[in-house]
């Protein structure tokens, strides 16, 4: 097990909301946040945040940056002494924060962005110049803020999030807006940068994308974190046994004939083949298709995936999962006549 | 670097960032007709004033050519710091500046240098032809302290006029609410004190508007410790010995230095508070 580099002990964030009464205009409420949320990043490695939007993975995010003060509970550095607290300038001295889709714009060039970011942590300009290089802005580094493109933005910001050499890297939706090859460069950054030891939480919607990254994952719901580990931990803590998947031609075979139904999953007729899942491997179940003339074309066990994990963890099918309305209030629009917070 | 160095080296990014900007070469020219352009005319020998009066010395020609700064820079101060927070948060640049190591109060302190200085340096530019020009044209200079209490209640009102609109900006989310804001701020202290202070006059039962009665006279002099405006003339008032509005020197100071820290410590409260 790795190094816990940061923990988070029942760390509680409500937003504060206006709810205007007749004779109070000025009251406020606590809303929706996150509830006792407990985490702990390990040294070198890649957490997945992942949650149905509004499960408050920004929300934490801002949290584990120091730019949202934690209400109740407490964030420890692990490394130094357990029992020290960090606070949200200790917070912000160590962690680089990568937030969605940062809209920078106006006439000023790109290094000169990065320059002015990088002289509230104490950057050198060589270091810039390598971080633009590092995210493939080096020919790009006099272009001006309105002439990028969203992808060149996100590379922006991730320079920027890198600026202070930090040990724990944020990032939220860093995919959104980056080419195919962008992303898969950005992947292998990430590889290098947990080489070095730093360790990465990275909130994505784009859960299978994640999948191939990240050595743990951790699934949110409504402002809570269900459950927590390394994949086959998170399957475990969720009751997920691994899958057979089976595919073959013609039309779908009686499965009730071969296995008990509980053990069915799905079964897909399509025009010329079909596709099966059963929740569990039948001994000698491929012998006995096979002798009865089945074509079986391919036949795989496979891991339960990330969604499958999150419905499972939420109660919800995979519609609720990616539609839930109620759930957006996590994130609440801070509004006041439309516009003011 | 020292943390003052830090706020300073910000301060002189985004002072540069919206002294070349757009808008301040839109408003340059703006500030060129009025700042120099009201020395050049209250020091012409021929003027008449109102009341038949005509200014005798060059701090009474600065003293007229003030409203320069009143009219023109003050809104210009207003137009280059409106989005100064907005901006930045609608981008989501804001929460990148917040989850950087420098505290937020330094960066708070950083955007009022910045966005003081970048107005400020013009004006004192211009402020410095104004005195040149009443010096050509009145064959007399002004005394030092005389510049200085002008250069420096200039320094103040703009400052002033910068934390209205930053406060103004970092409350609202949409740059037009903050522009609204800071040039309906503008719009009272410029045109509507006067009715204000009519009206408290009014209510007050003190005529209104004779110069020659004492009560109006401190009845305006004391509103006008609640304006910026006011405060500002205030401060150049201690310099023409001919006007006495029966207000202390230290009330002046005082409600000056009101203005100047109660609107600075808001700010830096809100920077210190703000959610992106």
């Amino acid at each position: 097990m790795e190094e816990v580099v940061l923990r988070l002990e029942d760390a509680t964030y409500r937003h504060s909301l206006y709810a205007p009464s007749a004779f109070k205009p000025w009251r406020r409420i606590r809303g929706q946040g996150i509830f006792s949320a407990n985490l702990s990043l390990h040294k070198g490695t890649i957490l997945g945040l992942v949650g149905p939007n509004g499960a408050g993975k920004t929300t934490l995010l801002r949290m584990m940056a120091g730019i949202l003060p934690l209400q109740e509970g407490s964030t420890y550095d692990s490394r130094k002494d357990s029992s020290a607290t960090l606070s949200d300038a200790n917070l912000r001295m160590i962690v680089g924060h990568m937030p969605e889709q940062v809209r920078w714009q106006g006439r000023k060039t790109v290094r000169n962005a990065l320059l002015e970011i990088g002289e509230m942590c104490q950057v050198s300009e060589s270091r810039i110049d390598g971080l633009l290089k590092l995210v493939g802005l080096q020919t790009r580094t006099d272009a001006l803020l309105n002439e990028l493109s969203q992808g060149m933005r996100q590379r922006l910001t991730l320079a920027a999030a890198l600026l202070g050499s930090p040990q724990i890297l944020l990032l939220d939706e860093p995919l959104n807006g980056l080419d195919p090859v962008a992303a898969a460069a950005f992947i292998v950054l990430l590889g290098k940068l947990t080489d070095k030891g730093v360790s990465i939480v990275i909130s994505s919607h784009q859960v299978e994308g994640l999948v191939g990254i990240i050595d743990r994952l951790a699934l949110m719901h409504r402002g809570q974190i269900l459950a927590e580990g390394t994949m086959l931990e998170v399957a475990q803590q969720l009751n997920l046994n691994k899958k057979t998947e089976i595919t073959g031609e013609g039309k779908a075979p009686d499965f009730s004939k071969y296995v008990s139904t509980a053990e069915f999953t799905e079964v897909e007729q399509f025009s010329e083949d079909w596709r099966a899942v059963l929740g569990k491997s039948e001994p000698g179940l491929l012998q006995k298709l096979v002798v009865d003339g089945i074509e079986i074309t391919s036949w795989a066990i496979r891991q339960p995936n990330v969604i499958e994990m999150l419905c499972a963890a939420t109660g919800q099918s995979i519609e609720d999962v990616g539609l839930e309305v109620t759930s957006t209030a996590v994130l609440p629009l801070r509004t006041f006549r439309g516009e003011e917070e | 670097m020292s943390d003052f160095s830090r706020i300073m080296v910000f301060a002189k990014r985004l002072m540069r960032e919206r002294l070349f900007s757009t808008r301040m070469y839109i408003m340059f020219p703006i500030l060129l007709l009025f700042i120099p352009g009201m020395a050049w005319g209250f020091s012409d020998p021929n003027i008449v004033l109102p009341g038949g009066h005509q200014p005798d010395s060059p701090m009474e020609v600065l003293f007229y050519a003030s409203l320069g700064v009143v009219f023109g820079a003050t809104m210009c101060a207003v137009l280059l710091s409106y989005d100064s927070v907005s901006r930045e948060r609608a981008s989501g640049v804001l929460e990148l500046r917040l989850s950087q190591p420098m505290p937020r109060a330094h960066q708070a302190l950083a955007m009022i240098l910045g966005s003081w200085r970048a107005i400020l340096a013009p004006t004192w530019i211009l402020l410095l032809f104004s005195v040149v020009i009443v010096r050509y044209r009145m064959g007399e200079w002004p005394s030092m302290v005389d510049c200085l209490v002008y250069f420096l209640s200039t320094a103040l009102i703009l400052l002033w006029y910068v934390l209205f609109t930053l406060l103004a900006s970092s409350y609202t989310r949409e740059q037009g609410t903050a522009i609204s804001f800071g040039v309906g701020l503008w719009f009272l202290f410029t045109f509507l004190w006067a009715l204000i202070t009519t009206m408290v006059a009014y209510a007050s039962g003190v005529s209104i508007g004779q110069e020659n009665d004492a009560a109006w006279v401190m009845l305006e002099g004391g509103l006008d410790l609640f304006s910026p405006n006011g405060v500002y003339h205030h401060l150049l008032e201690t310099r023409l010995p001919q006007i006495d509005r029966g207000i202390a020197a230290w009330h002046i100071l005082v409600m000056a230095l009101a203005w100047t820290i109660l609107p600075s410590w808001l700010f830096v409260r809100r920077m210190e508070k703000i959610l992106p």
